[in-house]
């Protein structure tokens, strides 16, 4: 931090009061430009904030989105500055996996040349180049602790007594035997004569043993006095270098700096109110009495509220008065923070990073403000404009008033602020530098591994030493992190590329036969192994996969629906509206049902509400006992509870048989009746557009089944990230059930006839969805499937539900709590009661582990084992134009959107705490818009660590079947997929089409991937790879047959695969 | 065997059980022996039946010979002849205390199911549930406590284990920060009521509750003491009571104990825990007999506190302190039915909120779920409907209300200016005279722990 020196011009304001203070008329405009240069800045720090929305419509998303200009490397560092935030995982985890050949020595190697360079060859004294010091380093467990630590190690353990275990012992014997000569042959010895030091160090030493060296030593008794003198001459190397001082930002913001210089937290207080103030600001409904005033604005409902309070609270003593001031003086928020920026005497070089820093200390909330300011029109309470400049204006007139009183002993009279900071910064100690023994220690260790003897090193001038302590300082434990993190993600790549090469050469040629069905579902990683299973199941039906919303956007609303929602990616807005209705013989039960449903939810909302009050408090208490029915069936009979509910829903939901307001004639698209739907060339735009994406233009089976894919649990009010990321984090059943039926249309099709697509007239599409969560599966619209279809039918649905139970074998391996030997209907009732248990906190693991992501033709990886790590997205580069433009558009969407689940992955992963949101166990949902911990905490965002405990954090690999010129020129064509790549937010291979070779995408060019093994192994069945084991899972082939493996086929599975068609709404209350 | 040896083995065993289980959580962990998930558990499971099952069947006993009060001695743990002190272990089974046992045993046992599950591969799980064990034997203790020494010892081990688990997430400062403020408001009340047994000891020579009461069970017994002494020891246990329950003015800490994980706070600060109060004044509700001015007291506070805590709740935005105060609304409305002498009616409404809001608190979770399903069936967005401040108030008025409903009556910063101020003032006082005495007898500084730094020091990135 610079200290006033001199001032910054910016965005063209002139400068400074001083200058204009005689200028009458222009200070108007001055004062208007350093308003307007204030707003710049707090729009800038806005970008910093957590740009997570509502969570009920969860989007997964770089959680470093702000710094994708940067290389990754460089951009995470900058997230410690910032938010103090992790960038890798801790070094004694990347230890623990290098310990158990997780990471690789060899590819330790490799990234630590890479790292170096040129530099990596540079001769330290006589101990080796840089690059083996270095390596040293990172091989062995060395121990960089703290000074307590490292003087509890020596004196506590035997640190001084035996060599490190990793010590090779040829090394120990030259050690021990060299010291021995040295001792034992002293007068002849000509290094110790040339080094007093050593001498005296050597003669104090043989005072504390005992007995005579020359006879009576044991081994042990020589190896402790090496240690010994060891130690000592590392402590004497050190000591005669200067360590570094330490590099000690202190930070801007009075609050931090009286928390540093005096134990006084003033954050406290000013936090806890500001939280409860922007909760009532921004509640979505939960409180029974909303702010007054919060329609006219945060700053304003703020004031309405305590211009005539009497607080009690010393600290807001002065409140009111200072707000009435304001008041009168007509500031407006933006004003008040240029005045409290300048009675805080904050410098207008530093205004940028102090407003920043004063966002970013709820940044929880300030984000919240900021994203229900610019991006919830769609809420029921957006934020109106301005609410985060108000809310920094509140924040900033609190935090003077606290300094002001919590501050008082140290501020001169009149409680001017503008010297505090000066004050406590001199105030503060300054951290320790790193003491002579925590330096010692880690050459000391080094010495050992290295088998430095203590006379080599003693002998060293102080040229020598220096620069040996320097090498070794230089390597701080941030870049040795950076190191082990691209040898953890290196090793994956390595596995991942070598199988895919192998497997890819193993294929044998797709041979033209007749297709049972084709299924298409979302490219999510969670349907890799659903798909993988019903390739399994039937070898003779083909999968593909595609963004899960199946390009048709939409607003929609469900039968039992109150509202319209929007169902395809957060970027893109719907354009369309599609309603679901009873179908119309059902319409007077249905519209009986609708009352029903009407009458029991106002009652229990009613209920809801009353039992919060004082007088239908003390009716629902009294009769209070009834709910001990409830509680006790819920928790401890879960799946009968679920039952029942279900039993009970089905007389109410909507009726079974609904249908699609689809078709739209020529109006334009709007939620009114008219309005609803599309027209006959938006279905085509639609069904060409997925079919072109998959590659699926020719050869269709009689049957295609497209599933959208959700999650539903229960007590979990992250909910809604486990559903479609392509769909805003809604359930794509809809969207699956819209394309099916555009594409069954006969209009449709001769519409695209006439563009070229031609679908067989014997071609059926079915719409479903796939619950991930349960892995239950429904179908939509089967009174339609024709006659001359349904045996296909059938036959499909059997393949789906066996693949269901073995998806489910399969999944179950990650939870604890679940056996390893379960059967495939037991796995699904297992996950079934996963899904409606109160209790459970991990009711399904997301995307944790995803890691890959495979773009090409099925054709290529089909049976390759990838345990639910991979999204896969269809994609054929035969079937391209000239121009790329298919895989353009594809990439467009797979790639931010695959980064981003990615990035939110790794960021929750490397730093649950402050990345992600902790452990949900205590999450306390507020505002209906978000979690917090306890009663006054900042909102919580990013993911739990029940969602990440299994992950783990790799940036996504993608591997692209077509050339590095096609790569190249897609990236070059679009920015934001082009950036993400280059700047190495994700990392890229590309396999060839034709020649099959791998490329991988090494900084900023496109290199051959040099293949490391050549055995993959394989499996007959992926149940028989992951039978009884819980961990991450390697590569296979799966080689089997189709047979499956368990002869029992599913039964149970079938009574949940009822032909349901309405996606209504689920139990109330 | 007799009726009586049945009485005295089930009274045991419905004691024993959860004692059992904090030994043997305790044992284990104090001697690096970890129990698995599975076997805390069972251990868990085993030892909530057993108690459930054994005050059930002391219940059963107690319908089929008409007994309306049974007693199990336990003995006398500590006796001091001379000073007329004993320190007397004695359950005793009522109607009131087999009602309550038998729904701390419910309710405990239901949350310790769900929490085995939403605990799972949580790196505090033992601590979680050594510190479940430890609630479940104060609630057991002091539901069954025949003497005023048994009832304190479990209102303390109640009291320990509930801070500990507000402060559970020890890693972050707040948690623990809360944590100990829910302790020292603890304390505050731990004090009365420790004052009000010595009083009460002193006045009758012992603690016993019979003793006090005179002859009669639960709840016709008729307390030997003159209506002063009774307005003296009732107003001591009327702070006790308002401590543990978070009434007037000790609100505060209620919504701060919501940083433990959901199960416990359910359990704590929706349903046992905030009752233990109101237990206390039904335990002792002869003694409000005896004092108009006493019972007046009391039901002032619980309506005072039930207004209070309905104009909290409607203001918070946040769905457990939303439920915390709601929990307040109707204890303190227990409190003032106690005051009226209505104790059946009083021990029912118990009963009935602790289910209840247990229930609310486990599913608080889904709010977000629960709201989306009630929207769809309506058929439209939930909006709060204006209550009856808002339709006849003044916009002033109104105002008003809001902010005293906002700031939670502002009694932590009452608390906090006018006693915790002046506490800390007179102790720092203490402190530099010793300080200024010791120095002066050493020559020196005396104070080594000076030199310790205590603020944080500052830190790079690295």
């Amino acid at each position: 931090m610079k200290h006033g020196i001199d001032h910054v011009r910016t965005e063209g304001c002139a400068d400074g009061d001083e200058a204009d203070a005689d200028l009458a008329e222009s200070s108007a405009g001055t004062e208007a430009c350093r308003l307007n240069e204030l707003e710049h800045h707090i729009a800038h720090a806005a970008h910093l904030l957590p740009s997570q929305g509502p969570i009920s419509v969860f989007v997964h998303h770089n959680t470093l989105h702000p710094f994708e200009d940067l290389p990754f490397h460089a951009a995470v560092e900058q997230g410690l500055e910032i938010y103090g935030c992790q960038p890798y995982l801790a070094e004694d985890q990347y230890r623990a996996e290098l310990a158990r050949g997780r990471i690789r020595h060899d590819h330790l190697e490799q990234v630590l040349l890479e790292d170096l360079g040129e530099r990596a060859d540079d001769l330290i004294g006589f101990m080796g180049t840089r690059y083996h010091l270095w390596l040293a380093m990172l091989e062995h467990p060395l121990r960089f602790g703290t000074d307590a630590e490292t003087r509890w190690l020596v004196a506590e353990t035997d640190a001084l007594k035996r060599f490190l275990a990793a010590t090779p012992d040829v090394l120990r014997n030259r050690a021990v035997s060299r010291t021995r000569n040295l001792v034992l042959h002293r007068p002849e010895s000509s290094a110790a004569d040339a080094d007093p030091q050593l001498t005296e160090t050597i003669r104090q030493l043989l005072k504390q043993f005992v007995g005579d060296p020359g006879h009576r030593w044991s081994d042990s008794t020589w190896e402790a006095f090496t240690l010994q003198l060891l130690w000592q001459v590392c402590r004497h190397v050190v000591h005669s270098v200067p360590g570094q001082p330490r590099q000690v930002t202190l930070p801007i913001r009075h609050t931090r700096l009286l928390l540093l210089a005096t134990g006084i937290d003033v954050e406290t207080p000013v936090s806890e109110l500001l939280v409860r103030c922007s909760a009532a600001f921004l509640d979505q409904g939960f409180a029974g009495w909303t702010l007054p005033g919060r329609e006219r604005g945060f700053f304003h409902a703020f004031t309405a509220l305590y211009r005539d309070s009497r607080p009690v609270a010393g600290w807001l003593r002065e409140l009111p008065r200072e707000l009435r001031r304001i008041e009168q003086a007509g500031l407006t928020p933006l004003e008040s923070i240029n005045e409290s920026l300048r009675l805080l005497g904050v410098d207008r070089d530093e205004e940028e990073n102090y407003l920043t820093r004063a966002l970013l200390a709820l940044r929880g909330w300030a984000g919240m403000l900021w994203q229900m300011e610019t991006n919830a029109e769609w809420a029921v309470h957006p934020a109106p404009p301005g609410s985060l400049v108000e809310y920094l204006a509140v924040r900033l007139i609190l935090e003077r008033l606290a300094l002001q009183y919590f501050a008082r002993v140290l501020l001169p009279a009149g409680g001017d602020l503008t010297g505090l900071r000066s004050r406590l910064r001199s105030e503060i100690g300054h951290a320790p530098a790193a003491t002579v023994e925590q330096r010692a220690f880690v050459l000391f260790q080094l010495a050992q591994l290295r088998g430095w003897a203590p006379a080599e090193l003693q002998a060293q001038t102080l040229d020598e030493r220096s620069r040996l302590v320097a090498e070794i300082e230089a390597f701080s434990s941030l870049h040795r992190r950076r190191i082990y993190h691209q040898a953890y993600e290196r090793c994956y790549a390595h596995q991942a590329l070598d199988a895919i090469a192998i497997h890819v050469a193993r294929q044998p040629v797709p041979q033209q036969h007749r297709k049972t069905f084709q299924l298409v579902t979302c490219i999510d990683d969670r349907e890799e192994s659903f798909r993988r299973h019903v390739e399994e199941v039937d070898a003779a039906c083909e999968t593909y996969g595609a963004a899960g919303f199946y390009a048709v956007a939409m607003y929609y609303q469900g039968a039992g629906d109150a509202h319209f929602r929007p169902l395809c990616p957060a970027v893109v807005k719907p354009g369309h509206y599609v309603r679901e209705e009873a179908a119309w013989s059902l319409e007077v039960s249905s519209r009986q049902r609708a009352e029903t449903r009407r009458t029991i939810g106002t009652a229990s909302h009613r209920w809801h509400l009353q039992s919060r009050t004082l007088w239908g408090g003390i009716l629902t208490a009294l009769f209070g006992s009834l709910a001990s029915v409830p509680l006790i069936t819920r928790i401890l009979f879960p799946r009968l509870t679920a039952r029942l509910t279900r039993l009970f829903d089905s007389l109410i939901q909507p009726p079974p048989v609904t249908e699609l307001r689809l078709l739209r004639d020529g109006d334009p698209p709007g939620p009114e009746n008219g309005g609803l739907g599309y027209t006959v060339d938006e279905m085509a735009d639609c069904v060409q557009r997925v079919l072109e994406d998959i590659g699926l233009t020719h050869d269709f089976a009689r049957l295609v089944i497209l599933l959208g894919h959700g999650s539903g649990s229960l007590n979990n009010p992250h909910e809604s990230a486990y559903n479609c990321g392509a769909c805003s984090g809604g359930r794509g059943g809809p969207n699956a059930r819209a394309f099916a039926e555009m594409a069954n249309s006969p209009k449709v099709r001769l519409k695209l006839f006439e563009r070229g697509l031609v679908l067989p007239e014997s071609t059926f599409f079915v719409g479903g969805y796939h619950n991930t969560c349960d892995d239950d599966v429904t179908y939509f619209d089967l009174s339609r499937v024709p006659l001359s279809h349904r045996q296909e039918f059938e036959t499909a649905r059997d393949t789906i539900d066996e693949a269901r139970g073995r998806n489910a074998v399969e999944r179950c391996r990650r939870f604890e709590s679940a056996p390893l030997e379960l059967r495939p209907g037991e796995a699904l009732e297992h996950v079934q009661a996963r899904s409606e248990d109160l209790s459970q906190a991990r009711p399904e693991y997301n995307h944790a582990t995803n890691t890959l992501c495979l773009v090409g033709r099925r054709s290529r990886t089909r049976g390759l084992f990838l345990d639910r790590r991979a999204f896969l997205t269809d994609y054929d580069p035969t079937a391209d134009d000239a121009d790329h433009s298919v895989l353009a558009r594809v990439l467009a969407a797979a790639v931010p959107v695959c980064a981003g689940i990615s990035l939110e992955y790794y960021f929750s992963t490397v730093d649950v705490a402050g990345y992600g949101c902790g452990s949900k166990l205590p999450h306390n949902v507020v505002s209906l818009l978000g979690v917090m911990e306890g009663a006054a905490g900042d909102l919580r965002t990013g993911l739990s660590q029940q969602m990440v405990e299994i992950h783990e954090a790799m940036r996504i690999l993608f591997v692209i079947e077509t050339t590095p010129q096609a790569m190249q020129q897609v990236m070059d064509g679009n920015p934001v997929v082009g950036r993400l790549i280059a700047n190495e937010w994700v990392q890229l291979a590309v396999l060839d089409p034709e020649s099959s070779r791998l490329h991988v995408y090494r900084q900023g060019a496109f290199v051959p991937w040099r293949q490391e093994t050549k055995d993959l192994p394989t499996t007959a069945s992926s149940l028989d790879w992951c039978r009884g084991r819980r961990g991450h899972l390697g590569f296979a082939s799966i080689v089997g047959a189709s047979a499956p493996t368990e002869p029992a086929r599913v039964t149970a599975s079938r009574e949940k695969s009822r032909p349901a068609t309405a996606m209504g709404a689920h139990h109330v209350g | 065997m007799s009726v009586e040896t049945l009485y005295h083995a089930l009274g045991l065993t419905a004691a024993a059980s959860p004692a059992l289980l904090l030994a043997v959580f305790g044992l284990t962990m104090l001697f690096s022996r970890p129990l698995s998930e599975k076997a805390m558990e069972r251990c868990t499971e085993t030892a909530v039946l057993t108690g459930l099952a054994s005050s059930i069947g002391i219940l059963v006993l107690m319908l089929m010979t008409g007994e309306r009060q049974v007693p199990v001695e336990l003995g006398n743990w500590v006796a001091i002849p001379q000073e007329h002190f004993h320190f007397h272990l004695k359950l005793v089974f009522d109607r009131l205390s087999v009602p309550f046992v038998v729904l701390t045993f419910l309710l405990v046992g239901t949350t310790g199911a769900f929490a085995n599950r939403y605990l799972h591969r949580e790196t505090g799980y033992r601590r979680f549930f050594l510190l479940y064990a430890m609630f479940l034997m104060g609630m057991v203790v002091a539901s069954l406590a025949g003497t005023i020494e048994t009832l304190f010892l479990g209102w303390e081990l109640v009291g320990l284990s509930s801070a500990l688990l507000v402060a559970y997430f020890h890693d972050r400062p707040s948690p623990v920060l809360n944590g100990q403020r829910v302790w020292s408001v603890y304390r505050v009340a731990d004090a009365a009521f420790l004052i009000a047994a010595v009083a009460l000891h002193h006045v009758s020579g012992e603690g016993d509750f019979a003793g006090l009461m005179g002859t009669g069970a639960w709840p016709e017994g008729q307390a030997g003491l003159t209506s002063g002494q009774a307005l003296f020891v009732g107003l001591l246990l009327l702070v006790a009571a308002a401590g543990k329950s978070a009434l007037i003015p000790f609100s505060g800490w209620l919504p701060r104990a919501m940083e433990g994980p959901t199960p416990s706070s359910a359990i704590f600060y929706g349903a046992l825990s905030v009752h233990l109060g109101t237990f206390l004044l039904l335990r002792v509700s002869a003694i409000l007999e005896l004092s108009f001015w006493l019972s007046a007291i009391v039901v002032l506070l619980g309506l005072a506190t039930a207004v209070y805590g309905s104009l909290a709740a409607r203001v918070q935005s946040d769905i457990k302190s939303g439920l915390a105060f709601s929990s307040l609304t109707q204890v303190g409305i227990i409190t003032a039915e106690i005051g009226l002498g209505f104790r059946y009616l009083a021990l029912v409404h118990m009963i009935g909120h602790a289910c209840l809001r247990t229930l609310q608190l486990l599913r608080a979770p889904s709010l977000i779920r629960d709201y989306h399903n009630l929207e769809n069936a309506i058929g439209e967005h939930l909006q709060p409907r204006p209550g009856l401040w808002e339709r006849w108030l003044s916009p002033a008025i109104q105002r008003k209300l809001y902010r005293l409903a906002f700031e939670r009556g502002g009694f932590d910063a009452v608390l906090q200016q006018y006693m915790v101020r002046p506490f800390l003032a007179f102790f720092q006082l203490c402190d530099r005279l010793e300080r200024r005495w010791t120095d002066f007898l050493a020559g020196t500084t005396s104070r080594e722990s000076d030199r310790i730094p205590t603020a944080p020091v500052a830190e790079g990135p690295e």
